[in-house]
């Protein structure tokens, strides 16, 4: 026999599509899923199995699915798409996975054959040894034939975040889902409804057990719902959005397919990720049936009952006309009437139960259909190649009888879909007269609704979500159901059927993904696993990414009676977010490739641009970071060429990135002394003078210069990086610490543009740009500072250097900024005035000794080993850090300090990161301790002095002054010859400074 | 003012305004001295925004205020009033005119439009009308006015470029 349609179903009347599977065309109908179309088609082999290749057919309707994954090979190469699940359109292109070369014939069956090595634990146990094998063989060959898909190919996936603030969530717009929601239309509630599905109904288009809601056919209440849904103020309806994650608190992530059947828009978002903060949530989410494992359970051909039963109502297709039955519930009876109505004859009906248990209506039922049943039976296995031939049966426990079918149609009961629930941190209790874990008690604002909760009774739904949304002011609507089926579950407790020893490649599974059998779970008992989150990793079982959704409880059922514990004994594993596999650029939304990172861009930036500048990214800041002269310029040439010019003539940097912080108050003063190591109180108004700022541990934090405009009244520079934090300090420390000062502290670091102009021709080309000024040594000396007016703003120059060279800071507001740039530059050009870029910046202050925090401090670095102690208000009576400088670890003279280094040849270069050593020759291998003396911090190569210079942190530095050492490299294992000296290059007493 | 743009029930549009931070105890001597520069008195409640014709006046914080000039002054002016205010030992005036970036959205789907790019509960149960926020908009620190009709969102200058680009991106994805 084969499939057929229902001719009942509105789809038959849908547009024809086709698309194509392992480029053989066919055709579907619009609405279609990949698995329906197929199914519609005959086509029941759909891919191969994980470990054994063993073939598989589609074993469910939805995202529970543990066979049918596919590949989409238009959509990006999109692998593991589940077939159940993702929608036809024309010109769909899906290929099958995990095969070769073909589904039909896949030499990976291999796998099966050989099945009776691959036990479980086969991994753990084999790949132990000879050593070596594992790196050089194991790996390679496992990553090269493991996993499912092919991962996609150069792709830009568009998704969008959209988050949403609400006081209702409701998740699943099934009939408890769009009760609940007709009863908060239009009240003080905003309220999102979520549904996974391209339509609502859920278990009213899944099947026919229900008939009528208020006399209303269920098609059309499901449409009336809709209507007024959509036309009330508070509700929102998204489709196609399946809620992933429940966390703390009451925050719930949904995806949302945006091209669910239809063409992705390359220029439009795919997916959009919802991000949600709820007051409640509502839980409406129904249920999972689960399979029972027998025989080749395995076969193409075999199908949960209520997926069958869906195929026939929500898509128009009766995959097999005469499917044999099995179950052990009640739940499979509107199946059967399903079929019979639509003039089909199951060729069974089995059942585990007794007939009491089946009641006496079913039985009646299937006696006047004239369908051969079977209680107190069981299926006992299948078989066939690639699909389902005959179907063994036990009937009465005794005998084994076979039928001739193609399609087997299995339900084992079903379990509430708590896993949103657990998410949750719900607790969940055992049920056994439902035989499964169903929501106990909810840890956050969660509402459980229908099965779900475990209310199997579709008459006793209504008290129930009026109970439970009875401390809501909800609408007082009442709700009356008709119903095709008694209703009544009755289920009978049956995990797996005892089967008769067929051959060695007969196998019982558990997890369908994963390729586990109940014979791997007994065996994991027997050797020791019997905690089930132990059994769970040993064997993989409902580790895939389906995460056992058919078969956990049964796994769970299975070992229970191996231990002889009861089930609740056993406990549950726990159910993690996602609770269905979602992509990263899902997750990533907008924030990749361009948008990774917001960018901060200074008001000179195109000017930079405009001058060939190649930037580099300090925090969140574009800086320069040298300009090239010609396209074909290095980087080195570049720097030598800047570095050269502006200890020649002039040359201006961009700093606009630096931190500055606006400190104001009758306490400032005190404030300042408090946070810095420096004394300011006897410093002249006007004045500048660099400064550290420590941490509590006495390690330096950050560094910057300090304008002092009165004892009230200051201004700090910090690193470009750490300008936040320093601000951030600084208020907590005004909050928390010393709430008594009365300061306050600005950030003011956007409002300011600054430049540093360096160089012995910097005051010419700054007193041509500024008329009024005197620049003077002895009206302007080093570290003092002048506000005043240029054009309608104001200017304020510090006359500063962190090159070594006489050199001015310009600060002015952000309007005039790129106007003043370009007239320094008219008036630099006549002093050949360069731009420099950081490289330039760190290579000219590595020559004057100045170090970078972050480069010569690591976190770790005091201003003693720096030998900044000058910078450290001694009878200051405290500041941040001060009681840390006297530790015992912190005044120890064998401490890291910093110090100079230079080859010895004057030809060799040396690395940044690179040890300092006393040996020349590293041993090869090296199997004894090398001492450690520290490590290169920063190292350029000087133009001026034309050879390398570099800083270093070495044990007990200060006295090592003189000493031959080694620097290691990375060219062999032979050591450069180096001198410990001074870290000041250039200009030691300071006389290109105060020029 | 300068159209971004217009799509789907959302308009924006960048704005040149000019602000100052002002940091102060809010007590009578700062109110009276604030009254007396610009004949207003600054709002009291925490992120309250109090708005005219000239500008628009917020308490960011318990120490904190925002005014923003909606018609552009003379910028001597505003020096002026940051120096005089400064006289003042007990107060903090800052010039933030040129620093900040200013943009208007305004349109029936502006709140799902921003709730693409910040997480923050724009219904106005949460957010009421003439109140005002500092939040992340697009992974930056942003300040939001809610002046009923219209949100002002305003963040760091360095950041017009990568936020303009934002703004766009989110509208034609």
């Amino acid at each position: 026999m084969s499939a057929a349609d229902n001719k009942k179903s509105h789809y038959i009347n849908a547009k024809e599509i086709s698309f194509k599977f392992d480029g053989k065309k066919y055709l579907g109908y619009k609405g279609d899923t990949i698995a329906s179309a197929l199914l519609r088609n005959n086509v029941r082999l759909v891919a191969r199995s994980f470990k054994y290749h063993r073939p598989r057919g589609l074993y469910t309707c939805g995202i529970e699915e543990p066979n049918g994954i596919v590949q989409i090979l238009n959509e990006h190469n999109e692998p593991n798409t589940r077939a159940t699940v993702k929608q036809i359109y024309e010109g769909i292109r899906v290929n099958s996975q995990n095969r070769w070369p073909s589904l039909n014939l896949d030499v990976g069956s291999i796998n099966n054959l050989l099945s009776p090595m691959f036990s479980a634990g086969f991994y753990y146990k084999t790949f132990m040894g000879p050593k070596g094998f594992w790196k050089k063989i194991y790996e390679p060959v496992i990553r090269r034939t493991a996993g499912l898909g092919k991962p996609p190919k150069e792709f830009r996936s568009k998704s969008v975040h959209q988050n949403h603030n609400v006081d209702i969530v409701i998740v699943g717009g099934g009939l408890s889902g769009l009760i609940a929601a007709r009863k908060l239309i239009d009240t003080e509630y905003d309220v999102l409804l979520l549904e996974q599905d391209s339509f609502l109904g859920g278990i009213l288009k899944n099947s026919n057990k229900i008939k009528k809601i208020n006399n209303i056919d269920v098609n059309k209440w499901i449409k009336e719902t809709e209507k007024l849904l959509k036309a009330s103020k508070n509700i929102k309806i998204f489709k196609n959005s399946l809620v992933t994650s429940y966390n703390f608190t009451n925050h719930l992530i949904a995806l949302e397919d945006k091209c669910a059947g239809k063409e992705i828009n390359k220029d439009k978002s795919e997916l959009t990720l919802h991000k949600i903060r709820t007051t409640h949530t509502i839980l409406a989410n129904g249920h999972i049936e689960r399979f029972i494992s027998f025989r080749n359970n395995d076969l193409p051909g075999v199908m949960l009952a209520s997926s069958f039963e869906k195929y026939i109502h929500r898509y128009g297709v009766v995959p097999e006309t005469s499917p044999v039955i099995f179950t052990n519930n009640s739940t499979t009876a509107t199946l059967l009437k399903s079929l019979i109505d639509l003039g089909h004859k199951p060729a069974a009906y089995v059942d585990a139960r007794d007939k009491d248990k089946i009641g006496k209506k079913l039985l009646d039922y299937l006696k006047k259909s004239n369908i051969p049943f079977y209680i107190n039976s069981e299926v006992e296995g299948c078989d066939g190649s690639k699909k389902i031939k005959t179907i063994s049966i036990r009937k009465n426990k005794n005998k084994i009888i076979k039928v001739k079918s193609s399609m087997l149609c299995v339900s084992g009961g079903i379990n509430p879909d708590i896993h949103l629930f657990t998410q949750s941190k719900g607790l969940v209790k055992w049920d056994d007269k439902l035989v499964t874990f169903k929501p106990d008690v909810p840890f956050q604002n969660t509402i459980t609704l229908g099965s779900v909760s475990g209310n199997y009774n579709y008459e006793k739904t209504i008290d129930e979500i009026d109970q439970k949304l009875s401390f809501l002011k909800a609408k007082n609507i009442r709700f009356n159901l008709e119903l095709n089926d008694s209703n009544n579950f009755n289920i009978q407790e049956l995990w797996e059927t005892k089967h008769e020893k067929k051959s060695n490649w007969s196998k019982s599974f558990i997890d369908l993904h994963n390729d586990v059998t109940t014979k791997d779970l007994k065996q994991a008992v027997k050797e020791g696993f019997d905690r089930i989150e132990h059994l769970k990793r040993f064997t993989t079982n409902s580790m895939g990414t389906d995460q056992g959704k058919i078969s956990s409880i049964n796994s769970l059922g299975i070992v229970s009676k191996i231990l002889k514990k009861k089930i609740s004994e056993v406990g549950t594993t726990t159910y993690r977010p996602p609770y269905a596999p979602l992509s990263f650029s899902a997750i990533a939304g907008r924030n990749t490739y361009e948008f990774y990172d917001p960018q901060r861009k200074t008001p000179i930036h195109y000017w930079h641009i405009e001058n060939k500048a190649v930037f580099e990214d300090v925090g969140q800041w574009k800086r320069p970071w040298y300009f090239k002269k010609f396209e074909t310029e290095s980087m080195h040439l570049a720097v030598q060429r800047e570095s050269a010019q502006t200890r020649k003539t002039a040359g201006i940097l961009d700093g606009s990135t630096l931190g500055k912080i606006e400190v104001k108050g009758k306490d400032a003063l005190e404030f300042m002394n408090l946070m810095y190591t420096n004394a300011f109180t006897k410093m002249k108004p006007m004045t500048s003078r660099y400064a550290l700022m420590l941490g509590e541990d006495g390690m330096i934090k950050d560094d910057g210069i300090v304008c002092k405009f009165n004892d009230k009244h200051f201004i700090a520079t910090t690193t470009s990086g750490g300008a936040p934090k320093v601000l951030a300090d600084m208020e907590e420390y005004l909050q928390t610490e010393w709430p008594h000062l009365q300061v306050f502290v600005n950030s003011i670091t956007e409002q300011f543009s600054t430049f540093n102009i360096s160089g012995p021709k910097s005051r010419e080309i700054v007193s041509k740009v500024f008329t009024d000024v005197d620049f003077s040594n002895e009206n302007f000396p080093f570290m003092t500072f002048k506000v005043f007016d240029y054009k309608d703003t104001e200017v304020r120059i510090m006359r500063a250097s962190f090159t070594g060279e006489l050199g001015y800071e310009i600060y002015i507001t952000p309007n005039h900024a790129l106007e003043l740039w370009k007239k320094i530059f008219h008036y630099g050009k006549a002093y050949d005035l360069v731009p420099y870029g950081t490289e330039t910046m760190h290579l000219l202050r590595a020559e004057k000794g100045y170090v970078v925090i972050g480069q010569e401090t690591d976190g770790t670095v005091t201003p003693i080993d720096l030998n900044f102690n000058w910078m450290i208000g001694k009878k200051k009576k405290d500041f941040i850090g001060k009681r840390s400088l006297t530790r015992s670890d912190t005044s120890r003279e064998d401490r890291k300090q910093l110090v100079g280094i230079i080859p010895l040849d004057k030809s060799e270069f040396i690395e940044e990161g690179q040890h300092v050593v006393e040996c020349e020759r590293l041993p090869k291998p090296i199997k004894t301790p090398v001492e450690y003396l520290g490590h290169v911090s920063s190292s350029y190569h000087s133009p001026n002095l034309n050879h390398c210079i570099a800083m270093a942190m070495l044990k007990g530095g200060n006295k090592l002054m003189g000493r031959k050492l080694f620097v290691s490299s990375t060219y062999g294992n032979k050591n450069i010859p180096v001198e410990v000296v001074s870290p000041v290059f250039i200009d030691p007493e300071n006389k290109r400074l105060v020029s | 003012m300068t159209q971004l743009l217009s799509s789907k029930g959302v308009n924006i549009s960048q704005r040149n305004f000019q602000q100052i931070i002002i940091r102060g105890d809010g007590k009578e001597q700062f109110n009276q001295l604030i009254n007396s520069e610009i004949s207003s008195l600054p709002p009291s409640n925490n992120l309250e925004v109090t708005i005219n014709d000239k500008f628009i006046f917020a308490k960011n914080s318990f120490d904190q205020w925002s005014l923003i000039y909606l018609v552009e002054q003379n910028y001597k002016e505003i020096l002026k009033f940051i120096s005089n205010v400064n006289l003042k030992d007990e107060i903090l005036a800052s010039d933030y005119s040129y620093g900040q970036v200013y943009f208007e959205i305004s349109g029936k789907n502006r709140n799902e439009f921003l709730n693409k790019l910040t997480h923050f509960d724009l219904r106005l149960k949460k957010f009421p009308a003439f109140s005002m926020a500092q939040t992340l908009i697009a992974k930056i620190d942003c300040s939001i006015y809610n002046l009923k009709d219209k949100y002002i969102v305003t963040c760091n200058r360095s950041f017009e470029d990568y936020f303009k680009e934002r703004l766009q991106d989110t509208a034609n994805i």
